[in-house]
């Protein structure tokens, strides 16, 4: 009886140890964010022996059961899909600023009402050398903003190429991780420590991906992870132990397909999804740029040949090029602004043909209100995403919450888990220390 | 797997640095409103706004150039305005002359001298005639270049120039015609038939030196083409001086109308200070405070109670 005793006390001992261990860890863990807290079931053992029909049954102490990671797949999964989103909304944000700095920032429209105003200037005295000059002046610099316009949004379209790359990168490493993951969990014990960070780390790779590009992941009986693009009909990228690889064609200045072993999918959501989206529309602000800079051509070289250069001669194109990236000033002077009609003598002081320029240039289908809508569209497109923002940023802030909730490591409740832990082994050691005791007292009656 | 409900600690860490870092950021954009006084830094923060701001630019700098095309129209139509005033002197002055040598107690001595004196007004008048803007235009030839007349090897002047004014820009929808042509200014019809000051002076002068029969009587012929140039000149002062007027009454709307502009611009675009700093202070104090409580809240752990 009295070994009996000793017996459960050993146990309990290994129990409050165990548990002990894990509170421990638990704390270690506190600010570790793949990190899923910890419980260790214990069961009651008792032995039950039978003879005949004479039951008997003998208390045994405890066992230590399995590692349980407290989490639920349900919130994980909540925690990914609005990650997804807020990633896809935020890169996309991060791209439309590029362009929106490579249009505002250049001052292209400033400097296209400058253009106007000179042209409008001349009006007042079109024979005056001062004038002329500056108009041209005007047109040269109007030509280089255009230029450098083109080009801001050509290095904001670079950059969101390399981080399309490295995103696609990113996904290909994180995947081939997680079949190894998904191969390490096959072979792994229920209910093991080993087994419980192997789930952490696959869980830590699921959020990561899905940071990436929006993903549906189903979980075998091994808790290995299936990955499929969160996308009808979209090919697997992780099953067991295989990965596949995700790739993006990019056409300079054009569109952008995104491959899972050769086949086009559409991602729906995460960084890439984002990127993707930005580089679409990238694509659409270098199209109403050249609109622009062609509608600018045009229009000054159309009322440049309608008319008569201050020598009488008939007018030369102003500029020359076809879209922004090659729009050039190519008068040789002031003088050969065409402001007077065509057949005009020589020293003309009609501005016949510059009001028709003005018009055409200041009209409402003209460059300068072609590129206040273009603005506006950009601008209004970012505020309206910003506005998506701060709502999808809300939601996975909450999602995390209540996944942190379940999952989360609470550091008082580990405090008083020590002290208990702590108490339940003194009184195991006392146990010990009784059934001792009692030995010592049945030996003393001999 | 099994669930459990705790406070997690990285969670409220966490969250207190996500609560922080947004009262941080707004500090930050109330401070860049304050120290630059510009509400919109980029378009994404008000789209509509800032599409405003840029029809206000575009008003605000045609207003400028409007305004530099009035400056301009208003000199050269004051200058057109001297020049048309030296020409009514010139013909009263003719005239005067006329009327002397139409008596007969001017003898062929004292109308050899007014001719003299009637071919000095015609260089004058010729010399008006072509007169030019501050910056080398010709003021009456209307939009044709310099020079407005031409004078050929007989003496005889033709107008050079054409019918056309041109207009100027000062309004949105406002164009002021430049001035008068010189044709308008200097030719007549003398009893329904074309004639010139030109003529006119240059045939007194002539008629006086003995070009006719009679010379006082040609001189008293010679009345009704110097009162019809007269009529004519100081026709075109008054519509000069019409415009002139138009030209300081479109003045005084611009300036009224940039103050506007530039109102409106203030009010879209600039930084309420008293409001932002205000603001500022309240989000500081919500700064502060946070920082105080979570010091104080993070420091609630049972660990130091152990």
């Amino acid at each position: 009886m009295a070994t009996s005793l000793i017996t459960i006390g050993r146990t309990g001992l290994a129990a409050s140890r165990a548990a002990l261990e894990l509170t421990a860890q638990n704390i270690a863990n506190a600010s570790n964010a793949d990190y899923t807290r910890r419980r260790i079931d214990q069961s009651e053992l008792v032995t039950t022996g039978r003879i005949d029909r004479l039951q008997r049954s003998t208390l045994n102490g405890v066992t230590i059961g399995n590692v349980d990671r407290l989490g639920n797949e349900f919130t994980q999964r909540q925690v990914r899909a609005s990650t997804s989103d807020l990633a896809r909304i935020e890169a996309e944000i991060a791209g439309l600023r590029g362009a929106e700095s490579a249009l505002e920032q250049s001052g292209l429209y400033e400097s296209l009402v400058d253009f106007e105003a000179a042209l409008t200037l001349l009006e007042s005295d079109p024979t005056d050398s001062a004038l002329r000059t500056a108009a041209v002046e005007s047109a040269r610099q109007m030509a280089e903003t255009f230029q450098f316009a083109d080009f801001a949004l050509g290095n904001a379209r670079d950059l969101a190429e390399a981080e399309l790359g490295a995103g696609i990168d990113t996904i290909n490493g994180t995947a081939s991780a997680l079949a190894r993951i998904n191969l390490d969990l096959v072979g792994a014990r229920e209910g093991t420590a080993g087994r419980a960070a192997l789930l952490d780390a696959r869980d830590a790779a699921l959020r990561d991906l899905s940071q990436e590009i929006g993903i549906e992941v189903s979980f075998d009986q091994f808790g290995a992870a299936e990955v499929r693009l969160a996308a009808p009909g979209s090919p697997v990228l992780v099953s067991a132990a295989s990965a596949s690889t995700m790739s993006a064609d990019i056409t300079p200045g054009g569109p952008v397909e995104i491959r899972i072993d050769g086949a086009a999918v559409s991602p729906a959501g995460g960084n890439v999804a984002g990127r993707v989206a930005a580089l679409a529309d990238y694509t659409q602000r270098q199209s109403e740029l050249d609109a622009a800079a062609a509608a600018t051509i045009a229009r000054a070289n159309t009322a440049q040949a309608a008319g008569a250069a201050l020598d009488g001669s008939p007018g030369q194109p102003l500029f020359s090029g076809t879209r922004a990236s090659d729009i050039t000033m190519v008068l040789s002077g002031g003088a050969g602004l065409a402001v007077a009609p065509a057949g005009s003598p020589a020293g003309s002081r009609d501005t016949g043909n510059l009001a028709n320029l003005i018009a055409a240039f200041g009209a409402d289908d003209g460059p300068i209100a072609g590129i206040d809508r273009t603005l506006l569209s950009l601008s209004s497109r970012i505020a309206g995403l910003d506005t998506t923002r701060d709502g999808l940023a809300m939601i996975r802030e909450s999602a995390v919450a209540t996944m942190l909730a379940e999952s989360g490591v609470d550091l008082d409740t580990e405090a008083a888990n020590l002290v208990r832990l702590q108490q339940a082994f003194d009184a195991n050691s006392r146990v010990i220390q009784i059934a001792t005791e009692l030995f010592d007292t049945i030996l003393g009656l001999g | 797997m099994m669930t459990g409900i705790s406070n997690s600690t990285s969670a409220f860490f966490d969250r207190s640095l996500g609560q922080m870092n947004d009262l941080r950021a707004s500090l930050e954009r109330f401070q860049t409103q304050i120290a630059t006084g510009v509400r919109i830094e980029r378009g994404s923060d008000d789209p509509v706004a800032a599409a405003r701001l840029r029809a206000l630019t575009r008003l605000e700098r045609r207003g400028e150039t409007e305004a530099e095309n009035a400056a301009r129209l208003g000199q050269d139509l004051t200058q057109a305005s001297n020049e048309i005033e030296g020409v009514v002197a010139i013909l009263q002055r003719v005239r005067e002359l006329a009327v002397a040598a139409g008596s007969d107690t001017a003898g062929a001595s004292g109308r050899e001298a007014i001719a003299l004196e009637i071919e000095q007004l015609g260089e004058e008048l010729f010399a008006r005639s072509n007169a030019r803007s501050i910056t080398g235009a010709p003021l009456f030839a209307g939009t044709a270049g310099a020079p407005a007349f031409v004078r050929d090897a007989a003496g005889n002047v033709t107008y050079n120039g054409n019918g056309q004014n041109g207009t100027v820009p000062v309004a949105p929808g406002t164009q002021i015609e430049r001035g008068v042509t010189g044709d308008q200014l200097f030719e007549f019809d003398v009893n329904g038939t074309p004639d010139s000051a030109f003529n006119v002076l240059s045939g007194l002068a002539l008629a006086l030196r003995g070009g006719a029969a009679d010379p006082a009587e040609a001189a008293q012929d010679a009345l009704a083409g110097i009162d019809a140039a007269l009529d004519s000149a100081t026709r075109s002062q008054t519509i000069i001086g019409t415009r002139l007027d138009w030209v300081n009454a479109i003045q005084q709307d611009q300036e009224t109308r940039a103050l506007d502009v530039a109102a409106q611009r203030s009010q879209i675009g600039d930084t309420d200070v008293t409001d932002a700093i205000v603001r500022l202070q309240q989000v500081l104090t919500a700064l502060e405070a946070s920082q105080a409580s979570f010091t104080r809240i993070s420091s609630l752990s049972l660990f130091n109670a152990l």
